[in-house]
């Protein structure tokens, strides 16, 4: 049977994703867990480009069988998107914050730059500044 | 230099004592005041300890973490935490302190369902569930995971790096003693509840916030 262009691009997009994914993963930025939901973000996204009937089955498992379902399942994803999204902003406004408010108790207490995050921008600083990137 | 860091909040009534029967067992002992809007700044400072305050309100973690960083600052090898509302008991710090003297463990947890110890039967479901959340995040089992009385010897200290800023920073830890893989010993202690005890801890609606950072925070790391 011929590929599609799309048959194609999509398996090789979700495997350069994929390997990026992992690559985070070994480089301890990104936990296994969130290299597993990719994993399978990314190889639906492939599965169902090689054998679109994948739909048909998942129609009869889920139930969508009509536009007006689809929509519907298609907006509650977005808003669930949405509320991870501003929660994990959130999450990160308090890791600043937090990091404000502890690094200005060691700097009142005669203790500037201990923490482990002062340090390393100090020395990721030193480093600009003697390779001379800005 | 062995050195007690005691994060603190609003615990004017109980901080000095617990300062007072920690310096008995350390070298010196730092209290981190997390924001507190009553007297405990000036009743550790005036029980002897040192103090570094947080201007607001950060959590047990984030304040657990500022000491830790002070702890490096000063040059201390072992840090003991402990709790300031005065549930542990400053008397077993020795037994802590003994694995990581003897170079048998890198962190030592206290245990306190190791021994015969009046617990409340609410408090053993939020740590057995604590426990639970704590192995299936971590993949390392804990006999009491979310406990603040806590040991931690040289390499310990130098590779910590916590970045959860409320409770959920228990489990943190035991990650971070996964991923560097430290020795942990654990060791039977007692514990001192009482009504304040008690009113002070975690509540049910906090545990479930506790619970559920654990998991997200897990997620995003």
């Amino acid at each position: 049977m011929p590929l599609t262009p799309y048959q194609i691009l999509a398996p090789v997009v979700s495997f350069l994703a994929l390997a990026y994914a992992w690559n985070l993963v070994m480089r301890k930025k990104k936990s296994i867990l969130e290299a597993c939901f990719w994993t399978i973000f990314w190889g639906a996204i492939a599965a169902i480009a090689l054998d679109p009937s994948i739909l048909h089955y998942l129609s009869r498992l889920t139930g969508i069988a009509n536009q007006e379902n689809a929509v519907i399942v298609t907006f509650l994803g977005i808003l669930f998107f949405m509320v991870f999204y501003l929660v994990m902003r959130l999450e990160e406004l308090e890791r600043k914050y937090t990091k404000i408010v502890r690094s200005l108790a060691l700097r009142q207490s005669g203790m500037e730059g201990g923490n482990k995050e002062d340090k390393a921008n100090k020395e990721d600083k030193g480093n600009k500044e003697f390779t001379g990137r800005a | 230099m062995i050195l007690a860091v005691i994060p603190a909040y609003n615990e004017e009534g109980r901080i000095a004592q617990v300062v007072a029967a920690a310096k008995r067992y350390v070298d010196a002992v730092l209290v981190v005041d997390d924001g507190s809007t009553d007297r405990t700044a000036e009743c550790a400072v005036q029980a002897g300890a040192r103090i570094v305050s947080h201007a607001q309100n950060c959590g047990a973690g984030a304040a657990t973490m500022t000491g830790l960083d002070a702890a490096r600052m000063l040059g201390a090898q072992i840090v003991v935490t402990l709790d300031a509302d005065g549930q542990h008991d400053p008397q077993e710090i020795p037994l802590l302190l003994k694995p990581i003297q003897e170079d048998k463990a890198d962190i030592v947890f206290a245990n306190r369902f190791g021994r015969k110890n009046i617990i409340p039967l609410v408090r053993r479901v939020f740590n057995g569930i604590g426990n639970v959340l704590t192995l299936f995040v971590t993949g390392k089992w804990v006999s009491d995971s979310q406990c603040g009385f806590k040991v931690f010897g040289p390499t310990a200290l130098r590779e910590i790096d916590l970045r959860m800023s409320g409770f959920e920073f228990c489990t943190e830890i035991v990650r971070e003693a996964a991923e560097h893989k430290w020795r942990i010993e654990e060791i039977p202690t007692k514990v001192l509840y009482s009504e304040y005890t008690l009113a002070k801890g975690q509540s049910f609606a906090n545990g479930i916030k506790t619970a559920l950072r654990i998991l997200l925070r897990s997620f995003l790391r």
